[in-house]
């Protein structure tokens, strides 16, 4: 003969209920700790805040440029003040120079057939 | 409606509301954490913690009975993974000493069947037969969908049915 479904559960649940344990701490203190755990943390993560705060603020200082520092863009002002000026771009020029008059001419006076076309 | 005694950061809990089932909860953390007192404790002030802050936010879409195990059924999951294949280990033995140890007749042995059984067998059948959860909220408790939890559920029973069988002819 099968066990029911009822007559698992009631098996079940009636040794559970021997087994159980009914000892256990009171929801008070539980309730307690918890509040005094829950107040430290946050105690702690405020802490924590301040302290990444102080450290954010130290980072910055450290990293804002004196105004005696040369500023990498082009001030007008200076450009007004004098007759000599370097693009800042050229400095992103290319190394690889060419001689207009003698490399020019050999491609201009080229004659031979590339792929069907002439050069 | 928000209770008087109602949590600052959780409106739908309420202190009187959690003592209520406060006894139930912490039978479930001993349960997941092998029966030791201190750890059972411990992870139901880490879950009323999570109340407090409003890390866990109950939004009166379950009941807060499942909700709560399902805290303390997270936090102990968290607690352990690290330490899971060492306890899985410890675990497995365990069930082969409890599997040969059960002598039919005896109550203890119907709790040690259940106990034998894997974990989230185990887990369904304590819900359902003895925490008085719904398939649906024990399967909500334990993180799967319905239809897995009616899986374990189907298969939990099977294996006790054949583990209990000779015992009920008896009684």
């Amino acid at each position: 003969m099968q066990i029911s479904d009822d007559t698992l559960r009631e098996i079940v649940s009636r040794a559970w209920q021997r087994g159980a344990d009914d000892d256990h701490p009171s929801f008070d203190s539980v309730w307690q700790a918890a509040r005094d755990r829950c107040s430290t943390e946050r105690r702690r993560y405020r802490g924590f805040a301040s302290v990444a705060a102080i450290a954010a603020a130290i980072v910055i200082g450290l990293n804002v440029p004196s105004p005696s520092d040369k500023s990498p863009y082009i001030e007008v002002a200076e450009l007004l003040d004098t007759t000599y000026w370097s693009a800042p771009s050229d400095v992103l020029l290319p190394d690889r120079e060419f001689d207009i008059y003698q490399d020019m001419p050999v491609l201009f006076e080229s004659t031979e057939p590339a792929g069907g076309t002439l050069l | 409606m928000r209770d008087s005694d109602a949590l600052e950061n959780n409106p739908h809990v309420s202190r009187s509301a959690l003592e209520a089932i406060h006894s139930q909860v912490y039978g479930w953390a001993l349960s997941r954490c092998d029966f030791d007192h201190a750890t059972a404790e411990d992870l139901m002030q880490q879950a009323y913690v999570e109340l407090l802050s409003g890390s866990a936010r109950f939004d009166n879409k379950s009941t807060l009975k499942t909700f709560l195990f399902s805290v303390v059924q997270n936090l102990a999951r968290s607690r352990f993974r690290r330490i899971s294949s060492r306890l899985r280990l410890v675990k497995q033995y365990q069930q082969e000493s409890v599997t040969d140890a059960i002598e039919p007749g005896v109550d203890d042995a119907v709790w040690r069947a259940v106990r034998a059984l894997p974990a989230r067998q185990r887990d369904i059948i304590e819900l359902v037969f003895c925490r008085e959860l719904t398939i649906e909220q024990a399967a909500s408790v334990m993180g799967v969908s319905t239809g897995t939890g009616r899986v374990h559920y189907d298969r939990a029973k099977k294996a006790l049915r054949s583990r209990l069988q000779d015992w009920a002819e008896e009684e």
